[in-house]
C-alpha cells in the first residue's frame, strides 16, 4: 500500500512464479530483501503452479519476515493474500517437504485468484511505478490481460515485466498471448543468464544462520541433495526488475521486446547482492496506519 | 363460475388524496391464466456502519448452517432463509493512493462499485447498482427505489480526512455526482408511501391530526367495496396488511408523542423515534408493507453512517460506536462493539421474521426478496476491505439456495454478488465495478 505525501515509494513488485526451482524461493527471499532495504516493495505474490504447499511456504516466508515487527506496527499489521492458480500442481516439490513455518491459508479459499489478486495490486501503485516479474508458465499474466479494462492499468501502473525464458515454456499459448498483448515492455531472462549466474550453496550455511529454523534455507536444503548451487534465472529478473538501471544487466536492441545480456564484469558483482538480498534480515516493518485518536475525537457526532 | 377477470396488480385504495396500494391477493391471479403468476423479486439493502467483530459474525465451518456465532445468533431461526458469504471484497474501498478516509470510501463505493473521488466539494461516485436496476424495474412500480436511513442525512462538509458528507450518508448514486440522501423520518416516509406520493400539506396534516383520523378511514368506503368481492384468503390477507399499516401509524404517532416529552435540546426531526429499536422497526415495517404492496422492488436502508460516533446508552454503551471500533485489541472495547453488532442485528432478524410470517404466492415474502446486510468494512480496528460481513436473507424468488454459508476465494469481488443479484432482478450488465465475473455457486441448480 502506498501513501501520498511523502517521496515517490520504491517499485511496487508483483512477483509471478511457479514456485517450482529453488531460485524462485531464491528470488521470493531477494524480495523480501529488498523490501527490507527500502529498494521495492511487495505489490504481490502469486503462484502459477497450482501447488496449495507454495502458497503456504510464501504465506509463511511473509510471516518470517515480518516476524521483527513488533508492538503498534504488528497489532496493525495484515498480510495480503497470496495469489494461487486453480489447477492441479504438476508434481510435488521436495522443497515444501517440511512445513516452513505458520500460515494462515488452509485451503484454496485463504489464497486468491492471481490475476484478481495483481489486478487489484496495481491499481494501488503510483503510475509507471509497478514492475512484474515472471517466472513460470504466463497463464496467470494472459488471465489478467483478459480481465474487464485491465489492460488500461498495466499500462498506465507497470514500466516493465521482466519474465524467465525457461518459465514461461511451460504454457507456450499464454507466453504467445503476453508477448503479443502485454502493453508495457518486456525483457526477458535467458537460460544462459540463469546458469552463468549460479546462486552459491555455501552461503545457505554461512549467510543465513542468523535464524535456527530460516525457511529459505530450509528449502533449499530440501531441494536437493547439499551442496550445490542453483541456477538464477528468477533472481536474475527480480534484480533487473528493482534495479534496471544500475548496471547489473543491459538489455538487448531496442523496442519493447527486449532480452537481458550480461556483462561478465558483472558476474561477481550481482552474485553478491543475490546473496546479500536474499540472506538480509528481517527488519521491522513501519506501522500500515497508525490509529489517529484525534481524529477520532473530532468525529464525535456534533448533533449527538 | 370461473372467469378471465382479475383485480389488477396496480389496485389502489384511494380517498381524500390517499392511495393505499394492495398486497399480492389470489384475487390479482387470473383463474384461467395458462401461467400462474408470479410475485415479483424485490432487493434491499441494509448498511450498518465502522465493520464488524469479525470473530463474532463468520462461523468457523462451510455450507449448511448450523449454530450461528454470537453477533449472528438472532438470525438463528431463520438460518435456512439466510445465505452467508466469506471473501467479499471491496477493492475500490482500499485507499488506492488516497491515503485515509477508509469509512468515506468504504460507504461510497459500497454499492457504485468505483473508488469515489477524495473531495469535499466537487463529489463523484458512481451510479449504484440498485439504481441501475431500479432504472430498469421501477418502471413497474410506483417508486422505482426507496432511500432510507436513521441517522444525520448532512450532504455537505468532511465527514472523513477529506471524504465529504455526501460520501458517508449515501448508500444509493443516481449519477456519479448525484447521491440519493435516505428518508429518516418515518412519518415523512409514511406520507410518501400513502400520500399520493407527495407529503400532505400542513393544512392537510392538521386536519388529519384534528380529527386523529387514520388514513385508513380515509380509503374506507374503497375497502369496504374491494372486500365484497373478495375470498376469505384474501380478506384475511387485506387486514392484516391494512392492520400492520395502522399499527405503523400507531406506532409514529406514539414516537411523536413520546419526542415531545424528551429533554427540547435534543434535536430529533419530527416524527423521529428516540429509541434506537423503535426506529429501525418503523422503517422495516414500512419496507414490508411498500415490499408486501409492489410500491417498490428496490430499497436500500444505511442503518447508521460510516465513521458515526453514535452512542448505544439503549443497551448501556454510552461511548461512541466509531472511537471503539478502533479497540487496538483490548478485550472490553471488542465487547462492547459486539454488543453493538448483536443488537443491530437482533433488530434485523426480527424484520425478517416479518417478512417471514407474511404469505405471498407458494411460500412467503420473504422467499421473494434478497435482504442483503453488511458492512463496507470488515474489521473497524483495521479498516480492512476485505471478508466483507455480508449476508443475504430470502431466497431471491426460490432462486437461491440458502442455509449456507460460501466462502469464496480472497479478494472476489462484492460486484460479483451483484452481477447475480441482477440478474435475479431481470437486469442483465456484462460488467459492474471491478466484477470479474457472477458470483457462483448462489444458485439451487
Amino acid at each position: 500500500m502506498q501513501f501520498p505525501g511523502s517521496a515517490k515509494p520504491p517499485v511496487g513488485i508483483v512477483f509471478d512464479s511457479a514456485m517450482a526451482r529453488i531460485d524462485d524461493v531464491l528470488a521470493l527471499a531477494m524480495l523480501h530483501g529488498f523490501e527490507g532495504k527500502d529498494q521495492a516493495r511487495i505489490a504481490a505474490i502469486a503462484v502459477s503452479s497450482g501447488d496449495l504447499r507454495a502458497a503456504q511456504f510464501c504465506d509463511a516466508v511473509n510471516r518470517f519476515y515480518a516476524s521483527a515487527t513488533t508492538g503498534q506496527a504488528a497489532m496493525f499489521m495484515h498480510f495480503a493474500p497470496i495469489g494461487l492458480a486453480d489447477g492441479k500442481p504438476a508434481g510435488e516439490s521436495l522443497m515444501f517437504s517440511k512445513p516452513a513455518g505458520a500460515t494462515g491459508i488452509k485451503s484454496i479459499n485463504d489464497t486468491a485468484d492471481p490475476a484478481t489478486l495483481i489486478r487489484n495490486a496495481l491499481m494501488a501503485q503510483y503510475d509507471q511505478n509497478a514492475a512484474v516479474v515472471l517466472s513460470g508458465p504466463a497463464t496467470d499474466l494472459a488471465r489478467l490481460l483478459d480481465m474487464y479494462g485491465v489492460k488500461d492499468w498495466i499500462a498506465r501502473k507497470v514500466r516493465l515485466l521482466c519474465a524467465t525464458q525457461t518459465g514461461m515454456q511451460a504454457d507456450p499459448a499464454a507466453a504467445e498471448k503476453v508477448f503479443a498483448g502485454w502493453p508495457t515492455p518486456i525483457v526477458t531472462v535467458g537460460r544462459e543468464i540463469g546458469e552463468a549466474l549460479p546462486f552459491p550453496g555455501e552461503s545457505i550455511a554461512k549467510d543465513f544462520a542468523y535464524s535456527g529454523a530460516h525457511p529459505i534455507a530450509d528449502a533449499y536444503r530440501a531441494y536437493q541433495p547439499m551442496p550445490y548451487d542453483a541456477p538464477s534465472w528468477a533472481m536474475a529478473a527480480m534484480l533487473y526488475a528493482a534495479h534496471p538501471n544500475d548496471g547489473y544487466f543491459k538489455p538487448s536492441g531496442s523496442g519493447n521486446r527486449r532480452a537481458l545480456v550480461l556483462d561478465p564484469e558483472q558476474k561477481e558483482r550481482i552474485i553478491r547482492t543475490y546473496v546479500e538480498m536474499a540472506s538480509a534480515k528481517p527488519v521491522p516493518r513501519k506501522p500500515r496506519r497508525p490509529p489517529d485518536d484525534k481524529k477520532d475525537e473530532k468525529k464525535q457526532d456534533p448533533a449527538k | 363460475m370461473i372467469t378471465k377477470k382479475s383485480l389488477p396488480r396496480r389496485t389502489f385504495l384511494r380517498g381524500m388524496g390517499t392511495a393505499v396500494a394492495l398486497p399480492f391477493l389470489d384475487a390479482m391471479v387470473p383463474a384461467l391464466a395458462a401461467t400462474r403468476s408470479t410475485p415479483p423479486v424485490r432487493m434491499a439493502f441494509v448498511y450498518v456502519p465502522n465493520g464488524i467483530i469479525m470473530d463474532g459474525w463468520n462461523p468457523d465451518y462451510e455450507g449448511p448452517l448450523g449454530e450461528l456465532p454470537r453477533i449472528l445468533k438472532p438470525l438463528e431461526p431463520y438460518r435456512q432463509d439466510i445465505t452467508l458469504f466469506g471473501n467479499l471484497t471491496h477493492n475500490t474501498g482500499r485507499a488506492l493512493l488516497d491515503g485515509a478516509g477508509d469509512h468515506g470510501r468504504c460507504c461510497a463505493s459500497y454499492l457504485t462499485g468505483v473508488q469515489p473521488r477524495k473531495t469535499v466539494i466537487d463529489i463523484k461516485a458512481g451510479v449504484s447498482f440498485d439504481q441501475i436496476v431500479a432504472n430498469q424495474v421501477g418502471k413497474q412500480t410506483r417508486f422505482p427505489s426507496l432511500e432510507l436511513g436513521m441517522e444525520d442525512a448532512r450532504q455537505a462538509g468532511d465527514c472523513d480526512s477529506g471524504y465529504s458528507c455526501a460520501y458517508t450518508n449515501n448508500l444509493a448514486w443516481k449519477s456519479e455526482t448525484q447521491p440519493l440522501p435516505p428518508v429518516l423520518d418515518p412519518r415523512a416516509l409514511f406520507e410518501r408511501l400513502f400520500g399520493n406520493g407527495t407529503a400532505l400539506t400542513p393544512a392537510a396534516r392538521a386536519r388529519e391530526n384534528l380529527y386523529r383520523r387514520s388514513i385508513l378511514d380515509f380509503v374506507s368506503d374503497d375497502t369496504r367495496k374491494l372486500e365484497t368481492g373478495l375470498g376469505p384468503t384474501d380478506r384475511r390477507k387485506l387486514d392484516e396488511y391494512l392492520s400492520s399499516i395502522r399499527e405503523i401509524e400507531r406506532q409514529i404517532e406514539k414516537a411523536e408523542k413520546d419526542n415531545a416529552q424528551i429533554d427540547p435540546h435534543m434535536e430529533k426531526p419530527y416524527g423521529v423515534p428516540a429509541d434506537f429499536a423503535e426506529h429501525f422497526k418503523l422503517m422495516t415495517d414500512m419496507m414490508t408493507v411498500a415490499f408486501q404492496s409492489d410500491l417498490t422492488r428496490v430499497v436500500t436502508f444505511l442503518v447508521t453512517h460510516e465513521g458515526t460516533s453514535r452512542p448505544y446508552r439503549e443497551i448501556d454503551i454510552p461511548d461512541g460506536h466509531h472511537p471503539l471500533t478502533h479497540h487496538r485489541n483490548q478485550p472490553d472495547l471488542i465487547e462492547k462493539v459486539t454488543q453493538i453488532n448483536s443488537y443491530h442485528v437482533r433488530q434485523f432478524a426480527a424484520w425478517i421474521a416479518k417478512m417471514r410470517s407474511i404469505g405471498e404466492g407458494d411460500g412467503s415474502l420473504l422467499d421473494n426478496c434478497m435482504i442483503v446486510y453488511g458492512a463496507g468494512l470488515s474489521d473497524g480496528n483495521r479498516h480492512l476491505h476485505e471478508d466483507l460481513p455480508t449476508l443475504i436473507a430470502g431466497r431471491g424468488g426460490s432462486h437461491f439456495k440458502s442455509g449456507r454459508r460460501i466462502v469464496y476465494r480472497k479478494e472476489t469481488p462484492m460486484c460479483n454478488l451483484y452481477l447475480a443479484m441482477m440478474d435475479r432482478m431481470g437486469v442483465h450488465v456484462e460488467h459492474f465495478g471491478d466484477s470479474t465475473g457472477r458470483l457462483d455457486a448462489l444458485d439451487l441448480t
